[in-house]
């Protein structure tokens, strides 16, 4: 029975699919979504149905851009929508993949705030691929040609999104435009901490691993340099850190695979237990590379050192 | 007589000479060229190394360049030392040791062609587990199990 829902919720879904981009037939005939055990009652979905591309989007989802439709399940009674996407995300490597989705069952959000889809992620190869929750979508009421709401992806999120309504001949012939990247709210007390003295002084690193050059004989130089390479975090074998200054700037000195590393951190700032700093790689002056994201309190501080493509993964503590 | 007593006493000499000699050679290796594997190696090893240092550290836009140019470096490491056809045991592991490293090198510069970093690090463990310089020191090659210093 399980596998029969399934079917019919795969085949809905192609034929959406079929129905959002200007590749596809513009039939938009979708069927075999069985009917939601709770019904929402039509006239609150029905403001909902349109096709939307996106214009802006959380900046931790990992979207570029994207499509979406929602139309009535065709025959279905009492009415519900079915929605279908087509996101384009970024690759841990950067490149640009396609995201397909569908949005169902409908359910209402409370106090008539809009309405609530479980996103079903559509496999690769779409005859043999699988219908799999992924996340949900919530589209609050909309606002003219605009609709806002939020999404959970992957285990993500939410992440703020926002629609604009496409008129009936609008179509894209390539992929659609870049949607605004919404950026998190960032932290914006100076320093590290209320007071100087919290975070002030020489700091040991605590995370660092055994040095992979130190046994490679000609083949450690190499190690040591795609050592330092990715954006899933550079083996660090030893480190130090000074803080000092007003306005406060740290100074780290890391070693990966055996090269000696050092960075100025500058325009420190914290808010609750997020520390954050811009990354440079010649001193306070010279432009910043990157940033430092991570977490802090009671004389330690950890997290993400970034420069360029390279992520360094480190964890201080106060020297007593 | 006295002659005769002579040219024994010389052949004597000559044998035990020889004999020393047949024992040098085959002194400290388990081979019987070791001594000429060692030094050839050793010298193939000081200008890997200072080719390796030439090159300097990368930044992320020049890292494809200088993995192919260390992939060159060890192809033709691996070339000299190879012919230098060591039979010990050590010397064999070593030059197996460098063969080893050459495909994994090349997977390395072609995840850099294709911009994924985060693979080329990956891959780097695989250059890790050789133990490159821990085979150079078992095969006695001194300068084999230094790391190539930077120059920049």
């Amino acid at each position: 029975m399980r596998r029969l829902k399934l079917i019919l919720v795969l085949g809905g879904a192609l034929a959406l699919l079929a129905s959002v981009g200007v590749a596809w037939a513009t039939t938009g005939a979708t069927t075999g979504y069985p009917q939601p055990k709770v019904v929402v009652p039509s006239q609150t979905q029905a403001p909902f149905e349109n096709r939307y591309v996106l214009t802006a989007v959380g900046s931790g989802a990992g979207i570029r851009s994207g499509e979406m439709k929602f139309e009535f399940e065709e025959g279905s009674s009492p009415q519900f929508l079915v929605g279908i996407s087509q996101f384009y995300t970024y690759s841990p490597t950067g490149e640009i993949e396609t995201a397909l989705f569908t949005f169902y069952p409908p359910k209402e959000l409370p106090n008539g705030k809009g309405l609530g889809f479980t996103a079903l992620k559509v496999g690769a190869s779409a005859q043999y691929g699988q219908v799999t929750p992924d996340g949900e979508l919530q589209l609050f009421t909309p606002e003219g040609d605009k609709v806002k709401g939020q999404l959970r992806l992957r285990g993500g999120g939410p992440w703020p999104v926002e629609f604009k309504v496409l008129g009936e001949d609008e179509r894209y012939t390539a992929s659609p435009p870049a949607a605004r990247q919404i950026h998190e709210a960032q932290p914006n007390n100076p320093g590290w901490g209320g007071e100087a003295s919290e975070y002030e002084g020489e700091y040991e690193l605590t995370n660092g691993a055994e040095d992979p050059t130190a046994k490679a004989g000609t083949l450690g130089a190499v190690i040591g340099v795609a050592q330092g390479l990715g954006v899933r975090g550079a083996v660090v074998s030893s480190g130090s850190m000074t803080v000092e200054g007003n306005p406060a700037v740290a100074t780290v000195e890391l070693e990966t695979g055996g090269t000696n590393r050092t960075f100025t951190l500058t325009d420190l700032a914290w808010q609750g237990d997020q520390r954050v700093a811009q990354v440079h790689n010649e001193g306070p002056d010279s432009p910043p590379v990157g940033r430092f994201e991570g977490t802090g309190g009671q004389g330690e501080v950890k997290g993400d050192l970034i420069s360029g493509h390279s992520v360094y993964k480190v964890a201080f503590k106060l020297k007593g | 007589m006295k002659s005769k007593f002579r040219s024994l006493a010389s052949l004597l000499v000559l044998a035990a000479v020889g004999a020393l000699v047949v024992a040098g050679c085959g002194g400290g290796s388990s081979s019987a060229g070791g001594g000429d594997f060692v030094s050839g190696a050793e010298a193939a090893c000081g200008s890997a190394n200072k080719q390796i240092a030439a090159l300097g550290t990368p930044q992320q836009e020049q890292v494809t360049r200088y993995l192919e140019k260390t992939e060159a470096v060890i192809v033709k490491l691996h070339q000299e030392v190879a012919a230098l056809d060591g039979s010990g045991a050590a010397e064999t592991a070593y030059t197996a040791g460098l063969a080893k490293a050459i495909p994994v090198l090349t997977a390395m510069t072609n995840a850099a062609r294709s911009e994924n970093f985060d693979a080329v690090r990956e891959l780097s463990s695989g250059l890790v587990e050789i133990h490159l310089g821990e085979l150079a020191e078992e095969a006695k090659l001194k300068t084999c199990a230094e790391v190539p210093v930077s120059e920049s």
